[in-house]
């Protein structure tokens, strides 16, 4: 079979992504143009903020990765591009670029959402198995996903208020921690020791979770503290609310895994980088003997390469868009 | 000389293409919540209509602000990637300019878009289009006491601004805009930016 080159355009949040990627699995030339920077200044994402620079900064990126590629716009086959879900004003400047480069040399254009693109970054790892059960931990997502093939998904359950990064992010900030707090809350984390009570949210049969209860736990226990003058042992806080956080994912993950006779687990998202939880999954799979893909730390964030992972799937699948197409700033994955 | 002017800085698209003297296709359509969705789609039904591929273009003249943030986005990278791409010069303009630009009036042009909370972005312009005022995110009272010093002047704009009584609204004529910009320097692509000429709310509660 011809090779297949996809490029992937991603521009959801406040990376300004591009990457070729051969057949869905090989790597061909990435680049990641992050403005966590400038965010970090603001104490978080300023949505008017990235989409100024994801204009400042589309033709460069894409410049860039043909030429890290040593190819050329004729020699894809397909363009790739997030719809959706994310920041609508930074979506459309990826959508914009993708729909011009698709008419102008009349490419296929191939819409892709952003969880599929997390999902597949393993791909680019190993190949996928089904029944496969798809983790998406992020700053706007925790959602279980079943797969029972490629390109075919079933939201098993997801958050009723917080995604799981947010809590994190905003616990870190009421715990004096920089802009994006949660990596910095993990490390912390192996430090402590989990002698702070918290709540564990949601303990039903359901596959959902919950966070903000959790939020306000700590968030409330710090002021408490606060108030009586006696400052919280933060490694210790921090190690409290890892726990429950971790285990809340786990117990939910652990009875879709047995319920869909699951075959390989995928953790995916931003918060796939976190430790705790990668620790406490390998320790959950081993034990239920099956497999576990986490893809490694460059493919947690917001990439391009991803995107064109998933887009050689959602091509293979049949899957198109014309040049209406919108971006979406929450769209339900299938 | 074939040209493609786009300007998505209000709640009209506004795109055309033309030849030499010769307007081939033109587009002016209100186009409510959706630009995304019919922005390029109509650029192309322009090439369709005017014969003309693409990659035949000499030249992208794009209003690059003042406006809808948004707005001026989508048209901008809709012309950026395009004249990066195929390496066709490209050249911004002032939506504003445009509009002086437009006006049939032997007087002082004065374009204004409403930026809310008592702004506007305006200039003022002389009959023959020079400058007097440059475009600039303005409370509507300090523009007003610009224009004590002119006899006569229009008010040119599409925005209910009650502040001003006469006002003569904007259909551009996109031939005289495309002629008279034709010959602008072009800039590198990758240079191509939005003037907002206002910050953001976040950069300026920082001030």
């Amino acid at each position: 079979m011809k090779d297949v080159y996809i490029l992937g355009i991603e521009t959801s949040c406040d990376e300004t992504s591009a990457s070729i990627v051969k057949n869905g699995t090989e790597e061909i030339a990435t680049v990641i143009s992050s403005q966590i920077d400038i965010h970090k200044n603001f104490g978080g994402v300023v949505p008017e903020i990235a989409s100024r620079h994801h204009v400042k900064n589309i033709t460069m990126v894409l410049e860039e990765c043909l030429e890290k590629a040593n190819m050329k716009m004729e020699d894809m086959d397909a363009i790739a591009i997030t719809y959706g879900p994310g920041l609508i004003g930074s979506l459309l400047i990826g959508l914009e670029a993708a729909k011009t480069l698709a008419f102008l040399y009349g490419k296929p254009l191939i819409p892709v959402h952003h969880i599929a693109g997390h999902i597949y970054a393993n791909s680019l790892v190993k190949e996928l198995q089904f029944p496969l059960l798809a983790v998406v931990v992020s700053g706007g997502h925790t959602e279980l996903i079943e797969m029972k093939g490629h390109y075919q998904f079933e939201k098993l359950g997801g958050t009723l208020d917080d995604a799981i990064g947010e809590c994190y992010d905003k616990v870190a900030r009421v715990m004096d921690l920089e802009y994006p707090g949660g990596p910095k809350l993990d490390k912390l984390a192996a430090t402590g020791n989990p002698s702070y009570k918290l709540p564990v949210p949601l303990k039903d049969d359901s596959y959902n979770f919950s966070f903000s209860g959790l939020k306000s736990a700590v968030i409330n226990l710090v002021h408490n503290e606060e108030q009586r003058k006696e400052g919280i042992r933060k490694e210790d806080l921090a190690a409290s609310f890892q726990k429950v956080a971790v285990e809340s994912i786990v117990t939910k993950a652990r009875k879709a895994i047995i319920d869909k006779g699951i075959k390989n687990v995928i953790v995916a998202g931003g918060v796939a980088a976190n430790n705790g939880l990668r620790t406490a999954m390998k320790a959950l799979t081993d034990e239920l003997g099956v497999e576990l893909s986490i893809p490694p730390m460059k493919y947690c964030t917001d990439n391009g390469t991803m995107i064109a992972s998933a887009g050689y799937y959602a091509y293979l699948d049949g899957r198109r868009a014309d040049l209406t197409l919108n971006s979406k700033s929450q769209d339900t994955l299938k | 000389m074939k040209v493609l002017y786009i300007d998505t800085s209000s709640s009209y698209l506004y795109t055309a293409i033309a030849e030499d003297d010769n307007l081939l296709a033109e587009i002016k359509e209100e186009y409510g919540q959706s630009l995304s969705e019919v922005a390029l789609p109509r650029i192309v039904s322009m090439f369709l209509k005017s014969g003309l591929q693409a990659k035949e273009i000499d030249k992208i003249i794009v209003v690059n602000g003042p406006g809808s943030f948004t707005g001026i986005r989508i048209g901008l990278t809709i012309a950026k990637v395009y004249a990066w791409t195929l390496n066709i010069p490209i050249t911004t303009i002032y939506s504003l300019e445009a509009m002086a630009l437009s006006s049939k009036k032997d007087t002082v042009h004065v374009p204004v878009i409403n930026a809310r909370r008592g702004y506007v972005f305006g200039a003022i312009y002389d009959k023959d289009n020079k400058v007097l005022l440059k475009p600039q995110h303005i409370k509507i009272e300090e523009l007003k006491k610009e224009l004590n010093v002119y006899r006569t002047y229009e008010i040119i704009t599409n925005d209910d601004l009650k502040e001003f009584e006469k006002k003569s609204s904007y259909n551009p004529d996109m031939l005289k805009i495309i002629n008279h910009f034709k010959d602008k320097k072009e800039i590198n692509p990758h240079a191509v930016n939005p003037e907002y000429l206002k910050l953001t709310e976040a950069e300026e509660n920082q001030l």
